[in-house]
């Protein structure tokens, strides 16, 4: 028998009891990890907005509460392609509506010519060349159900797909490149953008450049990636501190429970643990065993709580108003959370009853009846 | 004078906030290999007495040697308890979950014993007390001496010196208890035991070399090893 072997046979005396406190705990574990993969999730599909056609950062309005609200005027966006630092700048409107069943839709507006040079990889069909075309994401020309030469119509004014691209990120793949002057009339925002997609000249390190170009105008935020969002972008912290409230939560309810079942079974067996003591074992091997049915509970609940996760995940994106706009990405960050947040609630729960248990006195235990 | 083996001096012990003195400066000597039974009525000290020097409970005066180990100067006596003293109680207090092997094994775990190791010698202990084809039944499948001969083998887990034995039969009938004697009698004479048994029956403590008696928590017979004449006669079987 190994020392493994005799924690299972500890908690195999009660199974239904252990089935419950691990359910209980894959609850919290489910949780953390549907609202991770969201979360991360919807981190990529930001990142993947920050990026088109190549381009290093995204120039926007500093303090905007959300991305779509930053604005600028187009001249101003389009000024930095001066800089000598940038090999080119080009304007671009983020406009979120309602397409089909998306209630998410990004129409991104950009000068036809920008489209040209440096275009989303093509999967049908070509760049747009009027002002009444658009280039689909493949995602969204699923979930309207229309390719190359079909209509869509966004903000009640209908353009022809004159191609579809695949960039990888949900937002972009779910949404449109739209020409920004027929995009700017059709959402009412003629002379404005949200800002600038840049590409540093050849050699130029992109960070410094981002610099500089705040430098130069405070009212500017350069952004490189997805970890700078919240300078325009307070969704990404809200959804950031929403997962770590979620897992504080999980920890202090599975903790609570994890710490109540051992507390009852080590009070339930205060006379064999002090049988234990009396036949030589050290309470630091006491402590160990606690510990150890804990973990063990812990990480089966860890087990069941990521399929649980999954499976919930996938139930939410089954509503195509979220499925359009949300894929839910298990990476390993989440699935360590998860397990980081099923370790830490097995220990917080087995600490009390664990040296409650080192503590007893041989023939203190040995006289529990 | 032979070797001590367990040396008791001044022992005293009370709970309950002084209310109840369980022990009120017992001595004791024990000779090493030496089978000493330990008689008295109920409430003399005897099992307290024996816990103390199995070190499950400090004393709150007085001084413990067993095997030269002074069990005042050891903070953590766990190390003691594994391999110094082997304990058998009256209940047998087998971990119900385990089977006979494994719980013979339990105590093997402090000791460093490997796996293959511990139940290597589990299943020599339990030959060893007659139980080789009960290795894999629980304490619920063996009956009232069966338990007691696991438990025997569990307090023989890491060889220890001394056999400490709280009424192993009293709560066997006579014939189990007399087949638990005939073991703790043999295994004493086969490893060279030195026993210290507390029990109520004078037929059971018949078979010790000699009979200690305890009254209001002192040893009544002075402390002594088998040369020196007790101060009273064995009671008889």
């Amino acid at each position: 028998m190994t020392f493994g072997a005799l924690i299972l046979k500890n908690l195999l005396r009660h199974r239904v009891r252990t089935l419950l406190t691990a359910v209980g705990i894959a609850i919290g574990i489910m949780t953390v990890i549907a609202l991770g993969a969201v979360a991360t999730g919807a981190r990529q599909a930001a990142g993947g907005m920050l990026q088109s056609g190549g381009s290093d950062l995204l120039v926007a309005q500093k303090g905007a509460s959300d991305l779509t609200f930053s604005s600028m005027p187009t001249r101003q966006a389009a000024r930095l392609d001066r800089r000598g630092d940038v090999a080119w700048a080009h304007p671009v409107l983020l406009d979120v509506s309602k397409v089909g069943s998306n209630p998410y839709f990004v129409a991104f507006g950009m000068r036809l010519a920008d489209l040209a040079e440096a275009p989303p990889p093509l999967v049908a069909g070509r760049v747009p060349r009027r002002a009444d075309q658009v280039l689909l994401g493949d995602r969204g020309a699923r979930d309207l159900g229309v390719g190359v030469g079909g209509t869509v119509e966004i903000q009640r004014t209908r353009f022809r797909v004159a191609g579809l691209f695949h960039v990888g990120t949900t937002w972009q793949d779910g949404g449109a490149y739209v020409p920004l002057v027929s995009l700017q009339r059709a959402a009412r925002k003629p002379g404005v953008v949200t800002g600038a997609y840049v590409r540093v000249a050849a050699g130029r390190d992109a960070g410094a450049v981002g610099e500089a170009i705040e430098a130069a105008d405070p009212q500017l935020v350069a952004i490189a990636d997805v970890d700078d969002m919240a300078e325009v972008d307070q969704g990404i912290e809200a959804i950031d501190g929403l997962n770590l409230a979620i897992s504080l939560l999980a920890v202090g309810i599975g903790a609570i429970g994890v710490m109540n079942t051992m507390v009852m079974s080590v009070f339930e067996r205060t006379r064999e643990i002090g049988i234990l003591r009396a036949v030589g074992w050290r309470g630091r091997r006491v402590v160990r065993m606690i510990v150890g049915e804990s973990i063990a509970v812990c990480l089966i609940a860890f087990v069941v709580g990521l399929g649980l996760g999954a499976l919930a995940t996938e139930a939410v994106t089954l509503v195509p108003a979220i499925g359009a706009v949300l894929e839910p990405a298990y990476t390993v960050a989440v699935m360590v959370r998860a397990l980081v947040v099923a370790l830490v609630v097995a220990l917080v729960g087995a600490a009390y009853p664990a040296i409650r248990a080192a503590r007893l006195l041989p023939m203190e235990a040995l006289r529990h009846e | 004078m032979s070797e001590i083996a367990v040396e008791v001096r001044g022992l005293v012990k009370s709970y309950e906030g002084g209310r109840i003195r369980a022990l009120r400066g017992a001595d004791l000597k024990v000779a090493r290999g030496e089978f000493v039974a330990l008689m008295g009525p109920s409430g003399c000290g005897k099992s307290t007495l024996l816990h103390v020097i199995a070190a499950l409970d400090r004393p709150d005066a007085g001084h413990v040697h067993v095997m030269g180990v002074d069990t005042d100067a050891v903070r953590d006596l766990s190390a003691y308890r594994a391999r110094t003293v082997g304990l058998v109680f009256q209940l047998h207090n087998l971990l119900p979950a385990l089977t006979a092997s494994e719980n013979v094994q339990v105590p093997m775990f402090e000791t460093g014993t490997g796996r293959r190791e511990r139940r290597r010698r589990a299943d020599d202990l339990l030959a060893l007390v007659g139980l080789a084809d009960r290795t894999h039944n629980r304490p619920g499948e063996l009956s009232g001496g069966e338990r007691q001969r696991v438990a025997i083998a569990r307090a023989l887990a890491n060889d220890p010196p001394v056999l400490l034995a709280d009424e192993p039969t009293g709560s066997l009938d006579s014939k189990a208890g007399g087949r638990v004697m005939d073991l703790i009698e043999r295994l004493r004479t086969e490893r060279g035991l030195t026993v210290l048994l507390v029990t109520h029956d004078p037929g059971v403590a018949a078979r010790a070399d000699r009979t200690v008696h305890m009254l209001d928590g002192r040893v009544l017979a002075p402390a002594a090893v088998p040369n020196v004449p007790l101060a009273l006669p064995v009671m008889p079987s």
